[in-house]
């Protein structure tokens, strides 16, 4: 019982003291971290995933244009937990004279598997969720097919012979994100209520979400790929969707983010063990003086370590606690629906992680503890270089434990790549320069010479201090500048989506009532392309009709007009993906260029003449080059592109497409718009964008507070490099100064110690920070490695500042500190 | 009832890169509890190497040495159970105050009275009043008077002393020395002390000097 007390006094005692209180205080602030962290990534984790649902309905979609067979809707329900089946077709709606196309979905009563519709009482009303689609006898109608049919919740509308009622006014679909940017009208009904009619289903395509778990998920796209290969995939998590691909690499990020709060944890750790090691190893000395066992000590050692690691645990979880209801209570402000999510197992498990993670890296100091003696005491022994064993240990046990807890082993392997690369450079590099400054220096009078010969005497505390700077260095840097092109990337997607209306077509007069509404309404337009209504009419002198049998989508499209832009130089979200884009010459303008995809279905090639019909007019124009969309430069691209030169020769109304940015109070004033111009014809994807914008400001926020705490562990780092080695500078010093050194002297020596290490670390940061770059861009984030090496360099320079200034001071400090005081140590 | 320690024939050296360093050739002795043995001789003779073979913190590079506790044998972690020891350099704890550093051994053997004993020996040594000042408060004398406590309070069989006036003035050595032997006399354990000093080495019942390997009992 008094021994408990002893241990527990003395863990007081020690966190009264600076050194514990800077061990606590790393213990303390990485486990809060990693706290936070994981509740917050929890909470994320659910959010994100509740709006991918809203984007896709499912786990997975398949999508085919030929109808599946019985048989082969069995084996897909037999592998999936659930199916819900969609037919999409194109019909075109009657009410009195009114008629209007639209794309007609077919739906079942599992529809939709994950996620909500969202529907209203009339275009304009309160839009609410729903779980499930319409029932049998009902029909829901966009708003824009409403108001052309002129229907109101309530009427009825026939289809064939069979009469539906308008059940509600339909805003969005949880897998609308398929359809893209499509503009077409949309309506939706309930498969029971259509057994009467056959519609034709020539042209339809049959969508199946499915739900299932990620084994399910890779057995039925093995299956789909051997027999359906005609059908198309697409999957949330790790698809080729982009979304999909958005969300694998935020959890990449957010992997890296924890594994590397892991290694700069354990680099501070490891610097603060230092002195806890020399103050136990005395302190266990006594207590063997008077007569206790190793066993006691060894015990006692552990007790008040295990005291330690509870009372961080304690201050960790009430730190973590507030800083996750601060985050969230923030986050909602911007996302409604982001909960606070006690997730106690996922929080008992990090706090385990963080304990095994101590225990491991404390390990080698209690294991040269067990060796500790009364016999130092007597005379001055030897204290064992354990460099080797401690930074063998601390790799290898803190690599497991970020394994155990990234589950993405591929990247924990690139990461520890990238570090034992940096370390050994640092190693090799401080052996070199250390042994051959000494080599020097040799028989050569003043202060580098003796700089180099110190260091070379204290090579071994040297290099542990040289290692833990370089490595928090090459951690911070690589953490800075993957968040900088990690924005940049999602600043990308952002504009991808700009806009959240689309204006789908807009004649020339309109163009300015258009501005002059956006300027008063305080929206912006973000593109405005101009097209002429054009129908191939012909390929190489063939009718359509002769020329492709084979049916497609792209066919069927380009049975009716389709939008001819024209445009000098490749639009900036275009890149060409074959052929050459035109000569400049104006005589040259009858060229023409095409998405690869258009190509491929319709068997076209480069060289081949088509004809179009404008406005009553024949027009030929030679394929030379073919196009593909690009992220980065807005949303809108057409299939078909001529040279701008070719616009006088056309003899055709100028009609325009693009999208506006419309802020919240905007859209009440958008019906304005409407009853000036009823022709104006515009698409609200306020839904679609909202989510995304949601999704990309939620990761931008995470990403920098990750940063952000990231940066505070790295100055814990360096006050823990300084106070840890303090002890040694000042003995140093005081012992130069007794031999008649002068002050500024020592300020010299010092700046040269510390200019040395920030060197070498530097020099071992940014070899390890370029080689993460090459490893982990492309395969985890799927992004072209491309240092900027001004930014590099300046940051790295501001980091040796940083250490050189901050280690003078802390010498400057200890200088002015009498001779008589340094040598009383 | 008899505890002493047995030196059979030891030698021991040194082998750093370059040579050996033999410091002494099959010693013999025994030491006895109740009794004061002083060590002498000139520096880097092996004194502090002898005595911490005779405390069993070091075994010799032949020869053995034998430790009886109550009549019975006992390896070395038994003995170093019983055995006390006071420093050239205090070493005191740092963090701790006069009265926890007393205590500090008893309550690490789960002494329930740990602090009324520490309290009394504190007024034994005369410094009842600096209870609660910390080391680097105290002077050299006083805090060696508190090691020397220290290493008595738990009771133990043999007390090792290296050099314990070596830091301290003559008068203040004078008292440290008669403190420790009068406690010796006191509790009748084994003292055995290594120093330089003469007046020192004259208060015990015994003294050796070690000198180019050898051992022999100074006059
Ligand atoms: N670990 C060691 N490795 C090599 N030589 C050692 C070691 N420890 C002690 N020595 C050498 O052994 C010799 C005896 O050391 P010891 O400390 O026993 O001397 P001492 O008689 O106590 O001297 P002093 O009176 O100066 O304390 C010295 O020459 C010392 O250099
Ligand atoms: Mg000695």
């Amino acid at each position: 019982m008094s021994k408990l007390k002893l241990v527990a006094e003395n863990s007081l005692r020690d966190l009264a003291h600076s050194d514990g209180r800077i061990s606590l205080l790393t213990q303390t602030l990485l486990l809060a971290f990693l706290l936070t962290l994981t509740l917050t990534s929890g909470s994320i984790q659910t959010y994100l995933r509740t709006n991918l649902d809203q984007m896709l309905g499912s786990d997975m979609v398949i999508e085919s244009h030929t109808p599946l067979t019985d048989s082969q809707i069995e084996t897909l329900q037999g592998m999936a937990a659930g199916t819900s089946r969609t037919v999409l077709t194109n019909i075109t709606l009657t009410s009195g004279t009114n008629w209007e196309r639209a794309q007609l979905k077919i739906v079942d009563s599992n529809y939709p598997l994950q996620g909500t519709l969202q529907i209203g009482q009339a275009p304009s009303a309160q839009q609410r969720p729903v779980q499930r689609g319409p029932s049998e006898g009902e029909i829901w109608l966009d708003s824009r097919l409403a108001t052309k049919l002129r229907l109101k919740v309530g009427d009825r509308l026939n289809l064939g012979e069979i009469d539906l009622l308008v059940a509600a006014i339909l805003f969005h679909e949880p897998d609308r994100i398929l359809e893209g940017h499509s503009v077409a009208k949309r309506a939706m009904v309930h498969r029971a209520s259509l057994d009467a009619v056959s519609l034709d289903t020539a042209k339809s395509r049959t969508r199946f979400l499915i739900a299932a778990d990620e084994t399910a998920q890779g057995a039925i796209e093995d299956w789909a790929k051997k027999a359906l290969p005609a059908a198309t995939l697409t999957k949330k998590y790790g698809g080729q969707h982009p979304l999909a691909g958005f969300w694998t690499r935020t959890e990449n990020f957010l992997g890296l983010a924890s594994v590397i709060l892991f290694f700069l944890g354990a680099v501070a750790l490891d610097m603060t063990n230092r002195r806890w090691l020399a103050k136990m190893r005395y302190r266990l000395a006594i207590y063997a003086s008077f007569g206790t066992s190793n066993r006691t000590g060894m015990l006692i050692a552990l007790g008040e370590w295990l005291i330690g690691f509870l009372a961080c645990v304690a201050i960790a979880c009430s730190l973590a606690a507030i800083a996750f209801g601060l985050i969230i209570q923030d986050l909602q402000g911007y996302f409604p629906g982001l909960e606070v999510g006690w997730d106690s197992l996922a929080a008992l498990k990090t706090i385990g992680l963080v304990f095994v993670l101590m225990l491991t890296l404390q390990l080698p100091s209690f294991i040269q503890l067990t060796r500790a003696s009364l016999l130092s005491l007597i005379r001055s022994t030897s204290e064992g270089n354990y460099v080797w064993s401690r930074l063998a240990m601390g790799l290898i046990s803190v690599a497991i434990l970020a394994i155990a807890y990234s589950d993405n082993w591929l990247l924990t392997g690139m990461t520890l790549t990238a570090i034992t690369i940096a370390i050994t450079v640092m190693i090799i590099l401080t052996w070199a320069v250390i042994r051959l400054g000494d080599r020097w220096g040799r028989g050569k009078a003043g202060l580098l010479p003796f700089a180099f010969f110190i260091m070379r005497q204290r090579l071994f505390a040297k290099s542990a201090q040289i290692m833990g700077l370089g490595l928090c260095g090459l951690l911070l840097l690589f953490t800075l500048m993957s968040m900088r092109d990690f924005r940049a990337m999602m600043e990308g997607y952002g504009r991808t989506h700009d806009g959240n209306l689309m204006i789908s077509e807009a004649q020339e007069n309109q163009i300015e009532a258009i501005h002059t509404w956006a300027k008063t309404t305080n929206s912006s337009v973000r593109s405005l392309r101009p097209y002429v209504s054009a129908q191939l009419i012909s390929v190489n002198g063939k009718s359509l009709a002769d020329y492709m049998q084979k049916p497609s989508d792209t066919l069927a499209t380009l049975k009716d007009p389709i939008r001819l832009s024209w445009s000098d130089t490749l639009p900036a979200n275009n890149r060409l993906a074959g052929g050459k884009w035109w000569q400049p010459e104006p005589e040259n303008w009858q060229q023409i260029s095409t998405e690869p995809e258009v190509m491929t279905d319709m068997g076209l090639r480069y060289g081949d003449t088509l004809t179009y019909d404008i406005s009553g007019e024949a027009y030929e124009f030679t394929l030379v080059a073919s196009h593909a969309f690009k992220p980065g430069g807005g949303s809108i691209t057409f299939w078909f592109q001529v040279p701008a030169t070719a616009r006088p020769h056309i003899d055709a109304p100028t009609r325009y497409m693009g999208s506006m940015e419309l802020p919240e109070r905007a859209w009440v004033a958008l019906s304005q718009l409407w009853q000036q111009h009823p022709t104006l014809s515009l698409v609200p994807l306020k839904e679609l964008t909202d989510r995304f914008d949601q999704t990309l400001g939620i990761v931008t926020k995470i990403t920098s507070g990750y940063a952000g705490m990231i940066l505070i562990l790295a100055l814990f780092v360096l006050a823990a490099s300084i106070s840890g080695f303090s002890a040694d500078d000042r003995q140093k010093n005081g012992l130069l100064m007794s031999m008649g050194l002068r002050k500024s002297d020592c300020l010299r020596l010092n700046f040269y110690d510390w200019g040395l290490t920030a060197f070498i670390a530097a020099a071992g940061a940014i070899i390890g920070t370029w080689m993460s770059g090459e490893l982990m861009y492309q395969s985890q984030f799927g992004l072209t490695y491309d240092p900027d090496v001004l930014w590099l360099i300046s940051t790295l320079l501001i980091m040796i500042g940083l250490v050189c200034f901050v280690g003078f001071a802390a010498c400057r400090h200890a200088l002015n500190s009498s001779v008589r005081d340094l040598l009383a140590e | 009832m008899q505890n002493k320690i047995e030196l059979k024939r030891i030698s021991h050296h040194f082998d750093t890169s370059e040579e050996r360093i033999e410091l002494f050739h099959e010693l013999s002795h025994t030491i006895c509890s109740g009794e004061t043995l002083a060590i002498v001789g000139p520096s880097g003779a092996g004194k502090s190497s002898l005595l911490s073979i005779a405390a069993g913190l070091e075994a010799p590079s032949e020869g053995t040495v034998s430790f009886t506790i109550d009549g019975n044998q006992v390896d070395t972690l038994y003995m170093r159970a019983s055995s006390g020891f006071i420093f050239q350099q205090f070493h005191l704890m740092p963090e701790l105050d006069a009265i926890d550093n007393l205590a500090l051994p008893l309550r690490l053997k789960g002494n329930k009275a740990a602090y009324d004993i520490a309290a009394s020996w504190l007024d034994n040594i005369g410094l009842k009043d600096r209870a609660r000042h910390r080391p680097h408060q105290l002077s050299g004398g006083e805090q060696q008077r508190i090691a020397v406590a220290r290493a008595f309070v738990s009771k133990p069989q043999f007390i090792f002393a290296d050099e314990p006036t070596g830091n301290l003035d003559a008068r203040t050595s004078a008292s440290v020395t008669s403190l420790m032997f009068d406690c010796a006399l006191e509790t009748g354990c084994g003292l055995v002390i290594v120093t330089h000093s003469k007046e020192l080495a004259a208060c015990a019942q015994k003294s050796l000097r070690l000198e180019a390997g050898r051992l022999e009992v100074a006059a």
